[in-house]
């Protein structure tokens, strides 16, 4: 029954899952308005700076997608940005050497704080809402006593400028390049590795990946940590950018990056969803944005449109799991 | 028996879950002023016939009357209004409420919207005093409370709904014995008031000592209804045994002598109340089955064997060699090689919405993995290799496994296991809701696992499997093997009477377990 077609066929017709089909539609249908308001909003200029704004969510939200898979949630997200974006900027304020490990270091906070979520949800059971929701509030009072409350005063180091806004490969830029290491990734972790398999299936059914063996809870924690190392990689490339950390600079992450997985199609209830679908979701919400800026929609605005389509569409998803 | 006209009565009642008769046909009386006692062994219908007189299940045919006239109940709460209330064999306490809150939840008093905490209290005071349990202050917690203590404000909460017919669902299995004859003095004052009481037990003496009249159910079935006292225990287990078969088993092997240590052992393995002193052991080659009751501790024995219970004490060892097994991980090692097919496909065994592949490979990742990545021609052989040597019929290796046929179902989990290779291999129930023709393709593997030298732990709820399929059978009651049935011991009528606690001339020459 299975030459090398068959078993390829299905795994073809996963990737026309409907949410998936229904987020690249979307994104052609908000091309096709944003090039009614502007003629720009179609030139390889425009299209390619969105792909650069795309690639720090898109960062980010792999983090989120692999928690979200599990069927846990990762509040501790903004904060954790910003302190990747704080963390690696005050190394570098270290001479020759905190430049080099500005990009490491930033990552590695992002990666403690993971592991204490991990702990937190994995070995003492603590629902991840919670302690993500702590972790944020504490990783936030920590920035504040660390800049006095004050914008911080430390540049970003070279690498983090050359990492976020360099083009290694003329025209591509290399947060974009960053943005595809992650997604090979992921994509391989979740396609590939016994890793991957046991996420899927402890967001299924944790119960019975337990009694198959699986370590679930190192699975969990392990999830965590690469969610709190994704999210203060995107703070670091952010930085980058901007030249600079600032307070808070995390917060407006938060909602589209469980926005961008939850439009791709993953369940928030975790078990369902591919890569593809987060790509292009980090894509439907990027552009989004941009073209409500475009529009010159005011933030609240951009919040409640936010909040509405995540609404609309666990609405369409969760109408779908109930009919199987 | 039936003097005057029944407060109740059931009339060709019939109840179908999926293709599974549960209940047909079934008749009962209920009279004011009497215990009834309901008995019959496992999957006999029993819990189904209470559920229907409750209300928590819907009748597909059949009528039933209260008082003389025709009544449905769309939900357990219509039925409490008729004043058929019903203790359920699970407790339905809620642990951070006292004992006054339990007892009114339903219905509080109130008073300008607001309960009334004083009519409360009263309310509760009347319902224990009534349950001959006044000694429990009604604003205690109910979770600081023993659990026999706990089965009182049940029957307590029960009486404060004023019922008409008391339904006991094993109400005094968590009971101790000082707490039973407690309750049975409340039951037999209830009677003399005049209300009708349903007693479903497994504990014969106290269905003699309590009961004025006994149906007897099989298969879905009344099959007797006499007044108590007038059959001996003899005449009862027949009366329960007796259901028609056509199961295929495949001959059993005389069981050579073997010298080496047996593959897996236990020694006084306990936990909490639920098991006591387990000592057991099974050599490779051989079907061990659990007898036994429902609920007699059989799970968790299984589930402590395979490392899921915390705070088991006493000894497991694996070929003479004592180990500690913490966690399912450690219990598929290749040093210990077990595997567990879990009870409930749908939630224990496998993620239904993945694919055959995902399922199959997923306790066996680390044979199809190096360092962490997935091998996949080395999996679809693997794969190939278990679906043809079960026999799975699916369309493909990549549909999701929920699809498939609930026999299927049942394959996937037992194949995913097999696919480790273990040597040791606990069953918990599996052939529970699978077809007969899956069932008998299960009967043959399970023989040939064991020929080619795993040692196997087979718990079912079906006597019939456990006679046709075991080398011995363990009986379980109460948390404890009661008796132990070697080759031609293993009867329907012994597995009964075991099961039953009961001692019988018959089945006399129990062996006593080490």
């Amino acid at each position: 029954m299975s030459d090398l077609s068959t078993t390829r066929m299905p795994a073809f017709m996963r990737r026309l899952d409907p949410a998936v089909t229904t987020a690249f539609v979307c994104i052609l249908v908000l091309l096709l308005v944003g090039s009614m308001y502007s003629r720009n909003f179609l030139s390889p200029e425009y299209l390619l700076q969105q792909l650069k704004v795309a690639s720090f969510l898109g960062i980010i939200a792999s983090g989120m997608m692999l928690v979200i898979l599990l069927g846990q949630i990762d509040l501790s997200l903004p904060w954790v940005v910003t302190v990747g974006a704080m963390m690696s900027s005050a190394v570098a304020g270290y001479g020759e050497l905190g430049s080099l490990l500005s990009v490491p270091f930033g990552i590695l906070c992002g990666i403690a704080i993971g592991l204490i979520n991990g702990v937190g949800v994995a070995y003492l059971r603590i629902p991840s809402m919670i302690i993500t929701l702590a972790t944020n509030a504490v990783a936030q009072g920590l920035m504040v006593v660390y800049t006095g409350g004050f914008s911080p005063r430390d540049n970003a180091s070279a690498a983090m400028r050359y990492l976020a806004t360099g083009e290694a490969i003329p025209h591509v830029p290399n947060a974009v390049i960053c943005w595809l290491v992650v997604g090979a990734g992921t994509v391989f972790l979740l396609t590939r590795t016994t890793f991957g398999r046991s996420i899927y299936g402890i967001g299924n059914r944790e119960r019975a990946a337990y009694l198959s063996g699986i370590d679930t809870r190192r699975v969990v924690m392990t999830v965590f940590a690469i969610s709190g190392g994704l999210a203060a990689f995107g703070g670091v490339l952010l930085a980058g950018y901007a030249s600079k950390a600032a307070q808070s600079m995390g917060d407006a992450y938060l909602l589209p990056a469980i926005a961008a997985v939850v439009l791709g199609g993953t369940s928030i209830l975790g078990g369902r969803g591919s890569y593809l679908g987060t790509v292009a979701g980090v894509m439907l919400v990027t552009l989004l944005l941009s073209i409500l800026s475009v529009m010159q929609m005011p933030e609240f605005g951009r919040q409640i449109i936010y909040g509405v389509v995540i609404i609309g569409m666990l609405l369409l998803y969760g109408r779908e799991r109930i009919q199987r | 028996m039936t003097e005057a006209a029944p407060l109740f009565c059931m009339e060709g009642v019939s109840k179908r879950y999926g293709g599974v008769r549960a209940i047909e046909k079934a008749d009962l009386d209920v009279t004011a002023g009497r215990i009834h006692a309901i008995l019959g062994e496992n999957g006999a219908g029993k819990s189904t016939l209470i559920k229907i007189m409750a209300g928590v299940v819907a009748p597909d045919e059949g009528r039933m009357a209260l008082d003389g006239r025709a009544a449905t109940f769309a939900s357990p709460a219509a039925a409490n209004q008729a004043g058929i209330v019903c203790i359920f064999q699970e407790l339905s306490l809620i642990p951070d409420l006292s004992v006054a809150d339990n007892i009114v939840i339903s219905n509080p008093p109130t008073r300008f919207g607001m309960i009334d905490r004083g009519a409360q209290r009263r309310i509760a005071e009347e319902a224990l005093a009534r349950a001959g349990a006044s000694d429990i202050h009604p604003l205690a917690l109910v979770k600081d409370l023993p659990l026999s203590r706990r089965q009182m404000v049940e029957i307590a909460k029960a009486l404060a709904r004023n019922p008409r017919i008391l339904i006991l669902d094993e109400a005094t299995s968590a009971l101790t014995a000082a707490d039973v004859s407690k309750v049975f003095i409340v039951l037999k004052r209830l009677r003399a008031e005049g209300l009708a009481l349903l007693y479903i037990s497994h504990r014969m003496h106290e269905i003699a000592e309590l009961a004025d009249e006994c149906s007897v159910f099989r298969n879905g079935q009344k099959v007797a209804t006499y007044a108590a006292g007038s059959k001996s225990d003899n005449e009862v287990v027949e009366l329960m045994i007796g259901r028609e078969y056509s199961h295929v088993f495949p001959p059993k092997p005389t069981r050579p002598k073997s010298e080496t240590p047996p593959v897996l052992e236990t020694r006084k393995l306990s936990w909490t109340e639920r098991l006591r002193d387990i000592s057991f052991s099974v050599r490779a080659g051989e079907i061990v089955g659990l007898g036994g009751l429902d609920g007699q501790g059989q799970r968790d024995l299984l589930l402590a064997l395979f490392g899921v219970l915390r705070g088991c004490s006493g000894e497991i060892l694996i070929d003479g060699k004592a180990v500690s097994i913490a966690s399912p991980a450690a219990a598929k090692s290749k040093k210990i090689g077990m595997a567990l097919i879990p009870e409930d496909r749908k939630t224990e065994g496998l993620m239904l919405p993945m694919t055959v592949r995902d399922n199959l490979s997923f306790a066996a990742l680390d044979r199809v993995s190096h360092g962490g990545i997935v091998d996949r021609e080395a999996e679809r052989r693997l794969i190939d290799d278990m679906i043809k040597l079960l026999g799975i019929r699916t369309a493909g290796i990549d549909i999701a496994v929920g699809a498939l046929s609930g026999g299927n179902q049942q394959k996937v989990v037992i194949a995913k296991w097999l696919m480790n290779q273990p040597r040791i291999i606990l069953l918990n129930d599996p052939t529970r809701g699978i077809d007969v023709g899956t069932k008998q393709e299960l009967y043959q593997l399970l023989r040939k696992l064991a020929d080619a030298g795993a040692a196997i732990v087979f718990y079912s709820t079906d006597y019939d499997e456990l006679i046709g399929c075991c080398d011995r059978v363990l009986v379980l009651y109460d948390g404890a093997v009661k008796r132990e049935l070697v080759g031609p011991e293993i009867t329907e009528r012994a597995l009964i009477a075991s099961a039953l606690n009961i001692d019988m001339a018959e089945v006399g020459r129990a062996a006593v377990t080490a």
